[in-house]
């Protein structure tokens, strides 16, 4: 009967462990895009330019936008392309306009294509590292400022920086309620 | 220790009526609940495909909404597979496992009672969705985010019933392995374990390695949903792809859970009806081994449209096409088996060497999906749905079929109409095939799943293929009355019942006692 139970133990501590390591497959899966550049994943906190040299390269960088769900939003890029020079920062902004008759608070998710590229596209300055909250027929400007990074290789064709434009009024609602 | 025996004995007197089968913690009465469940999931499961073929009988909408369509298609997997499939095996299990190494009963009777009355209120739950407002689960049975998180309520309702159905396997799993590790007869050594016993030890790891794992990326998106989190909302910085990979790499392992209980069906039945001994036995069980190994590794296969890294979609690619190694001398091994032997062609012995064709259909089909860049074309058509199929129909539940016909003179000590259950057969054979062969070309043609319309083109073979579900649906009610012909039947059976038949159960009379080993068989 001890082999039973000691079998029951090591069993039970295994089931335990794949629970866990459910979890852990968050953190690795994190780690391994930012690995492989998967998702096109941007910075997520500013930026601070130092050490990137102005370079005599130019690449176009195309701006585009989706609003997630159908919500209530106008949410457009002011310039649809811009050729930039490489190691330069550059100011751009997208318009967003709550087409509703309430209060929205909004949160943009960016991805940049193609995802290798991801890591030389640096924002300093983005809306998207905040919430946004616009009232009921607001337009705002919404800046970003951003810099390629001199070490982006040659052989790079057009970078595309999407953003999303979720509405999360509900979201913060019910967190609140909690 | 006698009047430990004669204690155990006296034990009849337990309960009648409902509450024998509620409080029972006996293997085979637990045996028999699980496969009269199974039997009753798969005409639920089976009525569902029956909505879907008859709705696609035709293009345009004929007879349901696209949404309950869509309801019918994600419960009909679900309950298929968590339902059906996995009930039956461990029902086999059940029945047959302490027969097989000459043990009294599991190792943990009372959670074995507890592992299969949860099957039933998790089914209710689950069911009970379709009544709903809102109507039941529509996302697939992979629940995908992000139209998972957006779907009605039937939601949290499905997800906590899938814990349960999850718990419960867990449960049957450990109480497997602690069976088979500890309780097996003096001198019956791990590679002597019958081949089934063996299949069933590797699937038993496989889901308590895979099952907490869909525990965890349901419970993530109910917390998504729910509490806030944002594991997959993009919107929270969260990722959906991120929850397909840990679904399929609980999905992966669980598709070999469906079907490795099946071989160990096969290379029982096989020798059996060939009057030779398994060939291979020791590489039977390590090619059931390494394929368990394989499926942690493969399980990016499954999304190969999502956008990966070439070198994921050819490490992916490659540790794919390896399983079709320890697969194929599985299958070289049923073939050498039969080489020479002295075959007779019983109703199980048919199923079998059905099984051993047909899966390997469905094995190639799967070889090809393997092939990242032509499953870009492949990719959510009706081709997948033929080639799973042709791997869970023909595979698990013929070989479940195949088992029941095999084992059923042991279990009842009665035989069943060897006329009739070849009638049954052919035509189950005959109709899957009409099913399921069409669709590999609607699927070919670029036909997408999960669609209540197609276009014009797809219309003939959408037609065969809609014959050919209701043939196949049909063909198991003579299944039911085969057994119910049977069990009305006298005891006659013998205790060995199929000549060629080997195994520790074949020594026990027929039927085989409540209690089955009382003191331990020796084995050398």
């Amino acid at each position: 009967m001890t082999g039973i139970k000691s079998t029951i133990t090591k069993l039970s501590l295994a089931v335990v462990a794949m629970y866990g390591f459910s979890y852990a497959l968050v953190p690795i899966y994190d780690t391994f895009c930012e690995i492989t550049g998967l998702n096109g994943k941007t910075n997520e906190v500013a930026y601070v330019a130092n050490d990137i040299k102005e370079d005599n390269r130019f690449v176009t960088v195309k701006f585009i936008s989706n609003v997630a769900n159908s919500a209530p939003l106008y949410f457009e890029p002011s310039v649809s392309e811009m050729t930039v020079q490489v190691g330069k920062p550059y100011n751009t902004h997208y318009v967003m306009k709550n087409n509703s008759s309430k209060q929205l608070h909004t949160t943009a998710s960016p991805s940049v294509t193609p995802g290798k590229h991801a890591e030389y596209f640096k924002k300093i300055e983005c809306f998207c590292f905040n919430q946004q909250t616009i009232n009921a027929g607001e337009v705002k400007d919404l800046g970003i400022q951003f810099i390629i990074d001199n070490e982006l290789p040659n052989d790079s064709g057009d970078i595309v920086l999407s953003y999303t434009m979720f509405d999360i009024s509900n979201n913060i609602k019910e967190t609140n309620k909690l | 220790m006698s009047a430990n025996i004669d204690h155990l004995k006296e034990e009849h007197h337990q309960p009648s009526g409902l509450m024998r089968w509620i409080t029972t913690t006996n293997h085979k009465d637990i045996g028999s609940l699980y496969l009269w469940f199974s039997l009753l999931m798969f005409f639920v499961g089976g009525l569902m495909a029956l909505v879907i073929r008859a709705e696609l009988f035709q293009p345009g909408l004929q007879f349901v909404v696209p949404g309950f369509f869509n309801q019918m298609t994600t419960m009909h997997a679900l309950i298929m597979i968590f339902g059906a499939v996995m009930p039956a095996f461990v029902g086999l299990a059940n029945w047959q496992l302490p027969m097989m190494i000459g043990a009294p009963d599991m190792a943990l009777p009372r959670l074995n009672n507890w592992s299969f009355w949860i099957l039933p209120f998790a089914f209710t739950m689950l069911l009970s969705t379709l009544f709903f407002e809102s109507g039941g689960p529509a996302a697939g049975w992979t629940l995908y985010p992000p139209l998972s998180l957006q779907g009605g309520n039937s939601m949290p309702f499905v997800i906590f019933s899938l814990h349960l159905l999850g718990a419960s396997s867990i449960l049957g799993a450990i109480n497997v392995i602690a069976t088979i590790l500890n309780m097996r007869a003096p001198g019956m050594t791990l590679m002597k374990m019958p081949i089934f016993v063996w299949t069933w030890l590797i699937t038993a790891f496989l889901l308590i390695a895979s099952m907490p794992v869909l525990a965890g990326a349901i419970t993530m998106l109910l917390t998504d949903r729910f509490y806030g989190t944002s594991f997959f909302t993009a919107a929270g910085g969260g990722d959906p792809v991120l929850f397909q990979h840990i679904f399929w790499f609980f999905g992966h392992p669980e598709v070999y859970i469906l079907i490795l209980p099946a071989f160990g069906i096969v290379s029982t039945i096989i020798p059996a009806f060939s009057r030779k001994k398994l060939f291979g036995y020791d590489s039977m069980v390590y090619a059931t081994a390494s394929i368990a190994l394989l499926s942690f590794i493969v399980w990016a296969h499954h999304m190969f449209t999502v956008g990966m890294p070439l070198a994921g979609e050819i490490f992916f690619m490659f540790t794919t096409m390896l399983i079709a190694v320890p697969t194929g001398v599985k299958v070289f091994n049923w073939v050498a088996t039969m080489w020479k032997g002295s075959m007779t062609f019983e109703t199980p012995m048919l199923f079998a060497l059905a099984f051993i064709i047909l899966f390997t259909i469905g094995g190639f089909s799967g070889l090809m999906l393997a092939i990242t860049p032509a499953d870009f074309q492949y990719h959510d058509t009706y081709f997948v749905v033929a080639h799973f199929h042709y791997v869970l129909v023909p595979g698990a539940v013929f070989a479940i079929i195949a088992a029941v016909y095999y084992w059923l003179p042991k279990w009842t000590g009665k035989m069943y109409n060897e006329t009739l259950g070849k009638i049954h057969f052919w035509m189950t054979t005959i109709f899957v095939n009409i099913t399921f062969f069409p669709m590999h070309f609607v699927g070919l043609a670029g036909m997408p799943r999960r669609i209540p319309d197609y276009a014009v083109q797809f219309t003939d073979f959408n037609m065969i293929a809609s014959v050919g579900a209701f043939g196949f649906g049909l063909s198991q009610l003579l299944f039911v009355y085969i057994l119910f012909l049977t069990l009305r039947q006298p005891v006659t059976a013998a205790d060995k019942s199929w000549e060629g038949a080997e195994g520790l159960e074949w020594t026990l009379p027929s039927p085989a006692p409540y209690h089955s080993f009382d003191t331990p068989p020796k084995v050398d």
